[in-house]
C-alpha cells in the first residue's frame, strides 16, 4: 500500500516513520527544504522538498497511484486543498486530513474529505470526560462523519431530570440508546426515569445537536445569545 | 604495489553514471584490483520517480542501460579483471549506492564527477556525491573529470 503524507512536522514525521516500520511504501512532502533534509537524514530518501498544495508536485510525488493521502500540515486550509486535489484531481480512494480548528470539521466533511482527525477535539473530549460540563460531549463520528455519538451528562437544572426517556422529544433521526448510571452502562428503555448524574448516550446526525442540547442539558446558550 | 602490503581494497563498488568518465574510473579501479585480486561490482542506478512503482519496467530493456553495463565489463576485461555489472532501480541514486556498498560489504566506493558549473558560474557537485560522502560506511573515492578545454 502506497501512502502519501503531506506535512513534515512532528505528526508527519512520526506517521511516516511508523508506516515505514510497518512495511508501507511511503513518500513524505515537506515544503521547508531544511526540515525535509533533516527528515531525510533520519528516515531515508522518502522526502520530497516541495509544497503539497501544488498539483504539479503532488503528481510528481505519485499522488495518482496513492492508496491513501494524509494531509497533516499545521494549516487547515492547506490540508483541505491537498485532500481536495487528491480526491478530485488524482482520484485517490481515501483522504485523511488533520483539522486543527474544530469549527472547520463540518466544512471538511462537506467538501468530501474521507476522514478527519481533530487533535483539538480529541483533547477536548478527554478533558470533558473528567470535568462535568453543561455541554454535550462528542464521543465519535460514524460513517463519513454524518452521524455522531454524543454523551450528555445530566446536571441540576436539566429539563430531562425526572422525566422518562420516552417523554423526551427527540429530533428526527436521533435516538437515545444507552445510559451510564453509577458507572454501569445499560440500554436506555423508554420507561427509565432520568436522574442527576446520569450520562445519556445518543446517536444522530450532527445537525440535531442544538435540539439534543435543549432536551438534555437545557436551552442552548448560543441559541439564546443569538435570539433563536 | 607489493602484495605483501595491505591491499588498497578487497571489494569495490564503482558507480556508473552513463557518462564518458565511466571508462576512466572502471579502468583505474580495474588496474588497482588486478594485482590484489580485488572484487569489482559496477553499479548503474536508474532513478524512478514517485509517480511510478519502484518495480516498473523502465530500465531492464533499455539499450542505453545495456550499453553502459557492457562498456564497463569490456574495460575491466581489457585489464583482465572480472567485473560484475549490476542494474538497480531506486528512488535516489545516492541512497542506492550506499545500500549496495553496505550490502556487499565493500570497502571502497568509487564515483566519477563531471566538471560542471551552475548558472552563475559556481562549481556544481550535485546531490549524489555529498550524500554518499556523508553516508557511505566505506572509503569513498571521487574522481573528478578534467576541466573541459572549452570551459570559460
Amino acid at each position: 500500500m502506497f501512502v502519501l503524507v503531506v506535512g513534515g512536522g512532528k505528526v508527519g514525521y512520526y506517521l511516516s516513520k511508523e508506516l515505514i516500520e510497518n512495511g508501507y511504501e511511503v513518500v513524505l512532502m515537506e515544503k521547508d527544504r531544511s526540515r525535509a533534509d533533516q527528515i531525510a537524514d533520519e528516515i531515508g530518501s522518502i522526502v520530497i522538498a516541495h509544497d503539497g498544495c501544488e498539483g504539479k508536485y503532488l503528481g510528481e510525488a505519485g499522488c495518482a497511484r496513492a492508496d491513501i493521502v494524509a494531509a497533516v500540515t499545521g494549516d487547515d486550509e492547506d490540508n483541505l486543498v491537498i485532500c481536495q486535489m487528491a480526491k478530485h484531481h488524482f482520484d485517490v480512494r481515501r483522504t485523511i486530513a488533520r483539522v486543527n480548528n474544530p469549527k472547520n470539521e463540518d466544512l471538511f466533511r462537506h467538501l468530501g474529505v474521507d476522514e478527519i482527525i481533530s487533535p483539538t477535539r480529541m483533547i477536548l473530549g478527554s478533558i470533558e470526560q473528567d470535568i462535568p460540563v453543561h455541554e454535550l460531549l462528542h464521543l465519535a463520528a460514524l460513517g463519513e462523519g454524518e452521524l455522531e455519538i454524543i454523551e450528555a451528562h445530566l446536571q441540576d437544572g436539566s429539563p430531562a431530570v425526572g422525566r422518562t426517556a420516552g417523554d423526551l422529544s427527540m429530533p428526527e433521526g436521533c435516538s437515545l440508546f444507552a445510559i451510564v448510571r453509577d458507572g454501569v452502562a445499560t440500554p436506555l428503555r423508554p420507561d427509565i426515569t432520568l436522574r442527576v448524574g446520569d450520562k445519556v448516550i445518543a446517536i444522530g446526525p450532527s445537525d440535531c445537536e442544538a435540539r439534543l442540547h435543549e432536551q438534555l442539558i437545557g436551552e442552548d446558550p448560543e441559541a439564546v445569545a443569538q435570539g433563536r | 604495489m607489493s602484495e605483501s602490503h595491505t591491499p588498497v581494497f578487497r571489494r569495490a563498488v564503482v558507480a556508473l553514471a552513463g557518462e564518458p568518465g565511466d571508462e576512466r574510473i572502471v579502468r583505474l579501479v580495474s588496474e588497482l584490483a588486478r594485482p590484489i585480486h580485488g572484487e569489482l561490482a559496477a553499479v548503474h542506478v536508474v532513478e524512478v520517480g514517485w509517480s511510478l512503482p519502484l518495480d516498473a519496467d523502465i530500465a531492464g530493456r533499455s539499450e542505453e542501460v545495456q550499453r553502459i553495463l557492457d562498456n564497463a565489463e569490456s574495460v575491466a576485461e581489457e585489464s583482465k579483471v572480472r567485473l560484475e555489472s549490476v542494474l538497480l532501480q531506486a528512488r535516489d541514486v545516492g541512497a542506492a549506492l550506499v545500500d549496495e556498498a553496505t550490502e556487499r560489504q565493500a570497502d571502497l566506493l568509487v564515483l566519477g564527477l563531471p566538471y560542471r558549473k551552475r548558472f552563475g558560474g559556481d562549481f556544481a557537485i550535485g546531490r549524489t556525491i555529498p550524500y554518499v560522502l556523508k553516508n557511505a560506511p566505506c572509503a569513498v573515492w571521487v574522481v573528478r573529470e578534467p576541466i573541459p578545454e572549452d570551459q570559460p
